[in-house]
């Protein structure tokens, strides 16, 4: 027994012990650059599913997806039937909602021809500029991003020489270099809003930076270091850095409202969930974003008769494009 | 390919007129690449990297700004977040909490941030991490001014 157990026993032993070198060289091959290698390669897989932007499809693709789901899902897809036609998906990378919001708008303008809507949505931009280098931003890190916004927003009017047709949109929006551009400036806009209202928006984000005690430590880590370059920090400066200006940082209520009240640009968002509380039937529920006028902020549930011409549909986790009958 | 380089070449231009603005930073392209970089900086003080200079290679991306530079130092420094054999870094910045709001220069400045403030327990140096997270500072500290004194620092004669 000895015998035998001995070699083996040795053998083992040298296992061990010459294991962790080639064990040690073989997690240091594996750095952060493979993890984002890794990371692309499951976006590229992903973007082989949906493109940035799906083409229009009838409402019965969406209540094909629940076949066999809940039921109280496919009544609500039902009702959804009643007042809207059709749905545009998204990619779910973490930006459909500004990829949403940027067709659906630029969509809107070219259909409508609304000159007026964009010269105000321009002289919004322009605010929002002035916004950004009042917080501190060097021009040149976000100027290509306006620039090339307000190119798309120009190009969807007709009647200059720029101007492109549906096709073209949906091509352009589907271009990474193009969708990509356009998401950050939204995503810079968005941010130089909630950080100028940063004593409205605040609450909110306590509510959000406290939703996990992870999430707090790791603001609090983030916090660390931005107050080395930030004289003037707080949650909020840390919310947007953390969660607004990342490309594929998810959007939740107060993405939407800032967007909404920047941009000028009133918002619908119908949520779709198994949520049902209505003994006589389900209803599906919308919320509507409507911008601050004159400085007010975007106060939800106004009396406001201004009704949105971009409508969303949120599942958890996810917004699609809705198309009104 | 062509935003990037406009990029670059804004920050380029955004460096030469700062020049003095940070004296803890020298950063520099590379003269015949845009996509290549390098900073000298400087150990913050009260820090045992106090008095080293330490060198950054930055490799940009094509997909820059969009995508976050690649930065490793050339020096050697034992600091718990920076790999000791290849210099990679550990910091969110770098990775999923990158934006283009960012530059060159910002970069430059949270690391040095970072050099001060040690994340012991993201650690991609164990054995820094491990003298920080069982509280030998000063096993830490002499550890990190050795290297900085021997890494760091120009030789003299």
């Amino acid at each position: 027994m000895q015998n035998k157990d001995g070699p083996l026993a040795d053998g083992e032993s040298e296992a061990a012990t010459s294991n962790p070198t080639p064990d040690f060289d073989d997690w240091a091959k594996f750095g952060d650059d493979d993890i984002m290698q890794q990371q692309t390669a499951i976006r590229a897989e992903e973007a082989e599913k949906t493109p940035f932007v799906g083409d229009k499809e009838p409402l019965s693709s969406l209540a094909a997806e629940y076949q066999s789901g809940s039921p109280i899902l496919l009544e609500k897809i039902k009702v959804l039937g009643e007042k809207y036609a059709a749905i545009r998906r998204t990619r779910g990378d973490g930006n459909c909602f500004f990829r949403s919001f940027m067709f659906s708008y630029l969509e809107h303008i070219l259909e409508s021809q609304d000159r007026a809507e964009v010269d105000r949505a321009k002289s919004n931009v322009e605010q929002c500029r002035k916004t950004l280098q009042s917080l501190g931003y060097a021009d040149f890190t976000f100027e290509d991003f306006f620039a090339l916004f307000l190119e798309q927003l120009e190009s969807v009017l007709q009647g200059n020489g720029t101007s492109i047709s549906q096709e073209e949109l949906l091509l352009r929006s589907r271009d990474q270099s193009i969708s990509d551009y356009v998401v950050m400036f939204f995503r810079f806009v968005t941010s130089g809003e909630i950080r100028k209202r940063s004593e409205f928006f605040e609450p909110f984000i306590m509510g959000l930076t406290n939703a996990t005690v992870e999430q707090l430590v790791f603001s609090l880590e983030v916090a660390a270091l931005a107050a080395v370059f930030l004289k003037c920090f707080h949650f909020v400066n840390m919310f947007c850095k953390s969660s607004v200006e990342p490309m594929g940082e998810e959007s939740d209520h107060v993405h939407i409202t800032a967007l909404s009240d920047a941009l000028g640009v009133p918002i619908r968002v119908v949520y779709l969930d198994r949520s049902s509380c209505d003994s006589a039937g389900v209803s599906v529920n919308h919320h509507d974003f409507i911008p601050a006028v004159g400085g007010l902020p975007n106060a939800s549930g106004s009396t406001e008769t201004v009704s949105p011409f971009i409508t969303l549909l949120y599942r958890p986790g996810h917004y699609d494009i809705l198309y009104s009958k | 390919m062509q935003a990037s380089r406009a990029r670059l070449f804004k920050e380029y231009k955004e460096v030469q007129r700062e020049k003095t603005a940070d004296p803890d930073i020298q950063l520099a392209c590379d003269d015949s690449n845009i996509f290549k970089w390098t900073a000298l900086i400087k150990g913050p003080s009260e820090t045992p990297y106090e008095g080293g200079v330490f060198q950054l290679a930055f490799a940009v991306p094509e997909q820059y700004p969009l995508q976050p530079p690649q930065v490793r130092f050339l020096t050697k420094i034992f600091h718990p977040n920076v790999h000791f054999k290849t210099g990679e870094i550990c910091l969110d910045i770098l990775k999923n909490a990158w934006s283009p709001a960012w530059t060159l220069q910002s970069v430059c400045r949270a690391i040095i941030a970072l050099m001060a403030h040690p994340e012991p327990d993201s650690p991609l140096n164990c054995d820094s991490g491990n003298l920080l997270r069982s509280g030998d500072i000063r096993g830490f500290q002499s550890m990190a001014k050795m290297y900085t004194r021997l890494a760091a620092m120009p030789k003299k004669g």
